[in-house]
């Protein structure tokens, strides 16, 4: 047969069609049983284990370890994935039909894949857990679904209000009474401020979205408002009317205006979050752990207080930051996945979180010796139920990104004072991306 | 006769003289029914089904399922369904594509004629084999070696308010405070970003310039010298016209690397504040892993890569009509 150069074509295409049809695969994957006798002890084998990187999967590896001191049955493999990358690369395994045995991931992130039947229903494991009550309700909601568990919570990261108590002796403040409510809160920061030029009241990462969602909402929720309303299919966005929510974006802006804010916040995307306040020279520190307290020198953990973040007349709560463990569909050793996430639920374990800037998600890890140890971590623990964050499908483009809609309202209603067109905008924002993606 | 009469006439003698002396330039031998490009032999097809497989697997198929994602509404997670059509009207209607391609198309205007500039001033600078002219030529391309990517770490860094390089600098010469929140505000995030382009992209233009001011024959230089041609007039009669092929290569390049810009609005900006640093392919790209609508990101990417072929043709085409 003569080769033409019209022949050569129609194979190259079909070859490129034929490579390109096995990519067209998609399915719901085989879910385990995890009903079946046995499942979860003495598995064998190894586990495949995803975590996000950094210090979680310095905790996790850290973990595995001492998973493999206890026995040699089973292996621990952990792969850390890198946190912007994860939710992506988690997809494609799924697609791929690859899926890891035990995922760790952002627990904000944990029902964007339970919606779409990605991972495997453990209510009957977890029914059966003994210490199932002490586990973070914040962290358990993001895994439930029509009552229905698909995950267990591994490590928090809770969003608490730090101080220096230094500056707040020399201020005349005490922690105790004048930290409950917004009024409160102003005066002390307004104070603090009046020690020095250099010594400001509050700081925030005013370029970041991300820190601003984690900080500046828990203010709202401690009224019991959220910034979404309704379930998810449903949803749209609680800005225009949200009294609690205005309240704190006025508060936020008298910081910014009374130049209670070091102008600095303005530019700061995080890149250097909380160097100020572990230099001693900020009141008032609305952040995690590890920025506040695990990233300082002894001498600044010495003078730094905590306490839960107040609503503007009162009330309290925190963002229930953290990851969940869930087992993907189609996992082909999901009982060696169970066992893992058990031995990371344990209480040796969650007592050593703070080593790494995490806070444990069992309200009885708070001993009097872990308390002796770490003092500064059980604020949260002692109020678990405090603790919350929104269930949506759109966390990351609501609250995370650049253009996001909260980030925008925060930053035209603190730094420029046009607090009706910020909510109008943040309203249609949330409204725009809630619609889209649930159509 | 005026300076560039006498310039011109050396240039069309000079060009005559060396089209005859240029090595391996052969006529064509008429082309029979064997090994012309209309209709080629078995043989060779043969010779270049390695190649053809390669881009059929790698290029070829990846666009045709690209094509077809396009045609669904194919999430990251999940099941899709075929939609026809609807992830290009979607695209079409969404307000954030068409600034997404407007901010482009600026970025594009921008930084293209000063990338050239530079690269061809950088390449006159360097072109002569005078001491040092090495050294130069390595801090000139330096830039393009370190990449992108670090380059606008560097700058996320260098741009802090009172404590970055940039403003630092800013201050000392009196002309700003110190305190610019360059990555804040869209125009001066655009200009930070603009400037950091030309500088670290022009080493790229300036090697290809380069190279075609190298193949120049000096004895051209020299004629035209000898007729009293200025430095200006040799270079805009002799050595511009002379680089045609390697200044359109240099645009094409340029106008391509611009519509596909990613890397240094991703790291320094995130496309914010807002949208008003975000071109097509980080909108592209958070269609795709943020909102996670694979289908419409993917529809984007089929308009994006028509246009991005159209532009490059037409330059082409531009390029081959004056031959």
């Amino acid at each position: 047969m003569r080769l033409s150069r019209r022949r050569f074509l129609q194979a190259s295409g079909l070859a490129a069609l034929t490579s390109a049809l096995p990519g067209c695969g998609a399915a719901i994957l085989p879910e385990p049983d995890v009903t079946a006798p046995g499942f979860g002890e003495d598995s064998t084998g190894t586990v495949q284990v995803w975590c996000r990187g950094g210090a979680i999967g310095a905790a996790i590896q850290a973990a595995a370890d001492r998973f493999h001191t206890t026995q040699d049955r089973l292996r621990a493999v952990v792969t850390p994935v890198q946190d912007a990358q994860y939710v992506t690369k988690l997809a494609t395994a799924i697609r791929g039909e690859r899926v890891p045995d035990l995922v760790d991931m952002d627990d904000i992130n944990s029902m964007l894949f339970i919606y779409r039947d990605a991972f495997t229903d453990l209510t009957p494991l977890v029914r059966a857990l003994p210490d199932r009550d002490a586990l973070s309700p914040g962290h358990m909601r993001l895994a439930t679904r029509n009552g229905r568990n698909y995950g267990v919570p591994s490590l928090a990261d809770a969003s608490l209000l730090w101080y220096n108590t230094d500056l707040l002796k020399k201020a005349g403040v005490d922690p105790a009474t004048s930290l409950q409510d917004f009024d409160g809160l102003l005066d002390a920061a307004r104070r603090v401020r009046g020690l020095g030029e250099d010594t400001y009241g509050w700081s925030i990462g005013g370029n970041s979205p991300g820190i601003q969602g984690f900080v500046v909402q828990p203010h709202v929720w401690a009224t019991g408002t959220d910034q979404i309303q309704g379930e998810i299919g449903a949803q749209s966005g609680n800005i225009e009317g949200n009294e609690p929510l205005r309240q704190t974006l006025e508060f936020y802006h008298a910081l910014w205006t009374d130049d209670i804010l070091p102008r600095a916040n303005f530019a700061d995307n995080g890149s250097t979050w909380g160097a100020d306040f572990r230099a001693g020279t900020i009141g008032f520190f609305p952040a995690s752990y590890s920025p506040a307290v695990l990233a300082a020198d002894e001498a600044a953990r010495r003078r730094t207080g905590v306490v839960l973040l107040c609503g503007p007349d009162g009330g309290s709560s925190f963002f229930d930051g953290g990851d969940n463990l869930c087992i993907p569909r189609g996992a082909t050793n999901a009982s060696g996945g169970w066992e893992f996430a058990k031995f990371l639920m344990d209480l040796p374990q969650q007592q050593v979180l703070p080593e790494g800037g995490f806070t444990p998600i069992r309200a009885d890890a708070a001993t009097a010796k872990f308390e002796h140890k770490y003092p500064l971590v059980t604020a949260p623990l002692e109020k678990i139920k405090k603790g919350y964050a929104p269930i949506t499908l759109s966390y990351n483009l609501l609250f995370n990104q650049a253009d996001s809609p909260f980030g925008q309202m925060f930053r035209r209603a603190v730094f420029e004072g046009d607090m009706d067109g910020a909510i109008r905008e943040g309203q249609h924002g949330f409204d725009t991306i809630l619609t889209q993606a649930q159509s | 006769m005026t300076l560039s009469d006498t310039t011109a006439t050396t240039v069309a003698r000079t060009r005559a003289a060396t089209e005859r002396h240029i090595p391996g330039r052969r006529k064509r031998r008429p082309l029979g029914d064997e090994g012309t490009l209309t209709h080629p032999s078995s043989h060779g097809l043969l010779l270049v089904l390695p190649a053809a497989l390669f881009v059929c697997v790698f290029v070829l198929a990846p666009l045709v399922f690209a094509l077809y994602i396009s045609l669904t509404n194919w999430p990251l997670i999940g099941s899709y369904k075929f939609i026809g059509l609807d992830n290009y009207a979607t695209i079409g209607r969404d307000p954030a594509f068409w600034q997404a391609v407007l901010y482009t198309l600026i970025y594009t205007a921008i930084v293209t004629l000063p990338i050239l500039v530079l690269g061809y001033l950088m390449a006159v600078v360097v072109r002569a084999n005078r001491p040092g002219s090495t050294l130069l030529r390595t801090v000139f391309f330096l830039p393009y070696v370190i990449g992108l990517s670090t380059l606008s770490f560097l700058m996320v860094l260098e741009a802090q308010p009172n404590s970055g390089a940039v403003n630092l600098l800013l201050k000392a010469l009196h002309i700003t405070d110190g305190t610019t929140a360059w990555l804040v505000n869209g125009p001066l995030a655009t200009g930070l970003i603009c400037a950091l382009i030309i500088w670290a992209v022009s080493g790229s233009t300036m090697v290809l310039l380069l190279s075609g001011m190298q193949s120049i024959p000096r004895e051209v230089y020299e004629s035209a010298q000898v007729d009293g041609s200025s430095w200006m007039a040799r270079e805009w009669h002799i050595t511009i016209p002379m680089l045609r092929r390697p200044i359109s290569m240099s645009l094409i390049l340029s106008v391509i690397g611009s519509f596909l810009a990613f890397s240094q609005f991703f790291i320094m900006t995130g496309g914010g504040p807002g949208r008003d640093t975000t071109p097509i392919v980080l909108y592209i790209y958070q269609r795709a892993f943020v909102q996670l609508q694979v289908g419409a990101a993917t529809a984007a990417s089929v308009i994006l890569i028509v246009v991005v072929a159209a532009i490059s043709a037409v330059q082409f085409w531009l390029l081959r009509a004056e031959d």
